[in-house]
């Protein structure tokens, strides 16, 4: 049939493994775009036009590029043009950070948009002071706000990894190519089940996370 | 609190710099080319951002040597089912690795990318069936070759391609990317629809498909799939000039491509790339082709 | 960069931003569909279909496109399906981009409030005038920062077309470097291209946006 090939030596280890490393670097590329973009998303906050006009070019940039044309600029232009000669794992946590980052500042934007004035000024009225508002106030509301939010990015962040595999990183859908090659004359129909079991597993990773974070958006909903 | 906001955003920018520079770099690049009007090889620019690649000592010194070869390629190069890298090239690999005495990082390529390896310092040495042609000379540095090819196309049974010229419009050839299959249907016969893939497994899988009437590719290849898979016959077994396939590195990198040259024809002397084809390629191929398939250097002076 | 290669390589790119566009804008089209009955569907809860859909959703939200595509165009020919590459792009678009579709017009159906179809039903609306007078409108008006995000994000993931031979952008692009080794200049005119295709979109975009949320108010 063709299912065989993928019980065959230490394939389906070697399919787990590419996929742990397109989730690896998901993770590292959440972790920065986390604290890269709650920082931005503050600062965006504060209407400084400077920051703001800097801040909606990079936002516009990253809307309208799609993340394998960066990937490509980074990871082949970095070396032509600037001359720094980065690995593919590099790179594509520079890119996936880069797009990260933006979506999260416009998530923490957007929150702190979402609380009322009012709060503020009764806040103000109760004498509490600034530090006291954002501590006790605001800050608990969009941090509930963006917990689910940021967990949604990781799924999107997964599932653009999968993108990593253009620039010659050895990730999940790779080693399936290579699995199919190997077993071409064997297997012909190999190509079937490898692609299926790789759909498979990259629901596998999302699916959960998606309904934590649909779970938690519910739970906290006001 | 603030000192680390600023140097965040400071971080921020600089990875938003890097990108405008990649932009306005290349923009600016654009005025100094002009001058050089025919300069457009890359041995220039190596020398205008410092060199990429990494001489022979330094990579003895690092102790990893990082060669660039195909995944998906069987029987040339590519992984088998315990994760090991196999084939005739990856068997030279090896070697080189051993008399190196260096460990192997083996770095998966596809075609279209093997130039740019090379030219990003991204591998030492692409050893990935790398046909040599003049193109391809002005951007990296050939070493001696190891084995003859020549072009050819492979088509399905019931219907065989016999003459390139016969492929009409509404036929699609599928070619994969940056080989020399695509260059020369593009440049000699601009006419016939090629559909590109940028990987052996996709191209294979589609032809299998049969998304496409036949595949153009070096011929050592598509005789291979013809023997291992039922169903398909190679029509055209020789098409274009008859080229040879050899190791390359970075443009520039001398001392490297001295030592890949004078061990080539160490190997030649024991016979090693006939060795490497018994070990390799016989299952496919058989006997037949060895004489014709492998160069070995020295013995043909 | 030599722009005399800039300029020659020029009308490839013109043809592959055609193919991309066109392309592209089927799928989102099809997505369109796909959402909308996904949505009605999930709304009025009709038995069977409706599970199928929830399960169609789950499956194509989790799940990146180049996977997909990789599944139907490489995947479904060894049991018998064998779908050209231009299908194989704009039903996998369609496909994802429907799932991510149905949730906003789905949300925006739910958004619109109990008072609405209370007081219509008052004013004695039958249940369908009702739904194609007061509440579809409002949920299509609801509906639309979402679906202005989705087309944007639908186009930009057209760049993994490539991956199965479809001639778009990004294709041009790695086949150029491949064939002649201009990074640059062809790195150069992808960006160029993607800020000709996207901009106007994404411009347009807040335009409308703009205006439904002032109508929304």
């Amino acid at each position: 049939m063709g299912f065989e090939v993928l019980l065959k030596g230490s394939n389906m280890l070697r399919l787990l493994e590419g996929l742990s490393t397109a989730l690896n670097i998901s993770l590292i590329s959440v972790a920065i775009s986390l604290v890269l973009g709650i920082i931005l998303g503050i600062l965006m906050a504060m209407h400084n036009r400077v920051v703001l006009f800097f801040s909606k070019i990079y936002l516009e940039i990253v809307r309208i590029m799609p993340q394998m044309v960066l990937l490509f600029i980074v990871y082949f232009g970095s070396t032509k043009v600037i001359g720094i000669n980065l690995s593919a794992e590099t790179a594509s946590i520079i890119v996936f950070s880069f797009w990260g980052a933006a979506e999260m500042s416009d998530l923490v934007r957007g929150a702190l948009k979402s609380i009322p004035t009012i709060q503020y000024e009764s806040s103000a009225a109760l004498s509490l002071s600034s530090f006291m508002t954002y501590r006790y106030i605001i800050m608990p509301q969009v941090v509930r706000m963006l917990i689910p939010l940021s967990i949604n990015l990781i799924t999107r962040m997964i599932k653009t990894t999968s993108l990593v595999m253009m620039i010659g990183i050895v990730e999940v859908l790779k080693v399936g190519q290579q699995i199919i090659e190997a077993n071409r004359t064997a297997s012909p129909n190999a190509a079937f089940w490898v692609f299926l079991v790789i759909f498979l597993l990259y629901f596998a990773a999302c699916w959960p996370i998606s309904l934590l974070s649909r779970f938690l958006e519910k739970k906290w909903k006001v | 609190m603030k000192k680390n906001l600023i140097k965040n955003i400071k971080a921020k920018k600089i990875i938003t710099g890097a990108l405008a520079l990649v932009l306005g770099a290349s923009m600016l690049g654009a005025c100094g080319k002009s001058d050089a009007a025919n300069g457009e090889n890359g041995a220039q620019k190596l020398k205008a951002n410092g060199k990429v690649y990494r001489t022979l000592d330094e990579i003895k010194k690092s102790g990893t040597i990082n060669i660039g070869v195909f995944s998906d390629k069987n029987p040339f190069g590519y992984v088998d089912e315990n994760g090991d890298y196999q084939g005739y090239d990856v068997y030279l690999a090896n070697r080189i690795g051993k008399d190196l005495g260096v460990e192997i990082n083996y770095v998966s390529t596809e075609a279209a990318n093997r130039v740019e390896y090379l030219e990003s310092g991204k591998v030492d040495i692409v050893l990935a069936n790398f046909t040599v042609t003049d193109e391809r000379a002005q951007k990296v540095d050939f070493a001696l070759p190891y084995m003859n090819v020549a072009l050819g196309v492979v088509s399905h049974k019931d219907k065989v391609i016999k003459d390139i010229e016969k492929v009409s419009s509404d036929e699609q050839v599928i070619v994969i990317s940056g080989t020399t299959a695509e260059t020369f249907l593009e440049k000699n016969y601009p006419d016939i629809k090629l559909q590109k893939f940028d990987t052996y497994a996709a191209a294979k899988t589609s032809f299998e498909n049969g998304t496409g009437i036949a595949w153009a590719n070096d011929n050592t290849e598509v005789i291979a799939f013809a023997k291992e898979n039922e169903g398909y016959e190679v029509g055209i077994p020789s098409l274009g000039s008859q080229d040879t396939i050899a190791p390359a590195v970075s443009k520039g990198n001398e001392s490297l491509l001295k030592w890949l040259n004078d061990e080539l024809v160490t190997l030649g002397k024991e016979k090693f790339f006939h060795a490497d084809y018994e070990k390799t390629l016989i299952d496919t191929y058989g006997a037949d082709y060895e004489d014709t398939l492998v160069v070995e250097q020295g013995d043909n002076k | 960069m030599d722009f005399n290669v800039v300029i020659s390589y020029i009308p490839t790119y013109v043809d592959a931003f055609l193919l991309t566009v066109k392309i592209g804008w089927i799928g989102i089209a099809f997505s369109l569909v796909i959402g909308i009955l996904s949505a009605f569907i999930m709304h009025f809860k009709i038995p069977v279909l409706s599970q199928i859909v929830a399960v169609y959703i789950e499956l194509f939200r989790n799940t990146p496109l180049l996977v997909q595509l990789f599944f139907i165009y490489f995947g479904l020919p060894k049991i018998g399906i064998v779908i050209s590459a231009g299908t194989c792009g704009a039903v996998g678009l369609g496909l994802l981009g429907g799932s991510y579709m149905a949730e906003v017009f789905r949300s925006g159906l739910e958004g619109v409030s109990i008072s609405q179809t209370e007081s219509s039903l008052a004013l004695g609306f039958s249940k369908t005038q009702m739904f194609i007078y007061v509440i579809l409108p409002q949920a299509f008006s609801k509906s639309v920062p979402g679906i202005v995000a989705n087309v944007i994000f639908l186009l930009k993931e057209t760049s993994v077309f490539s991956a199965i031979s479809l001639m778009d952008l990004m294709f041009r692009a790695k086949d150029l470097i491949g064939l002649y080794y201009n990074t640059t200049e062809a790195l150069f005119l992808l960006v160029i291209f993607y800020v000709i295709m996207l901009l106007p979109v994404s411009f347009l975009g807040s335009v409308i946006e703009k205006k439904v949320v002032s109508i929304n108010g």
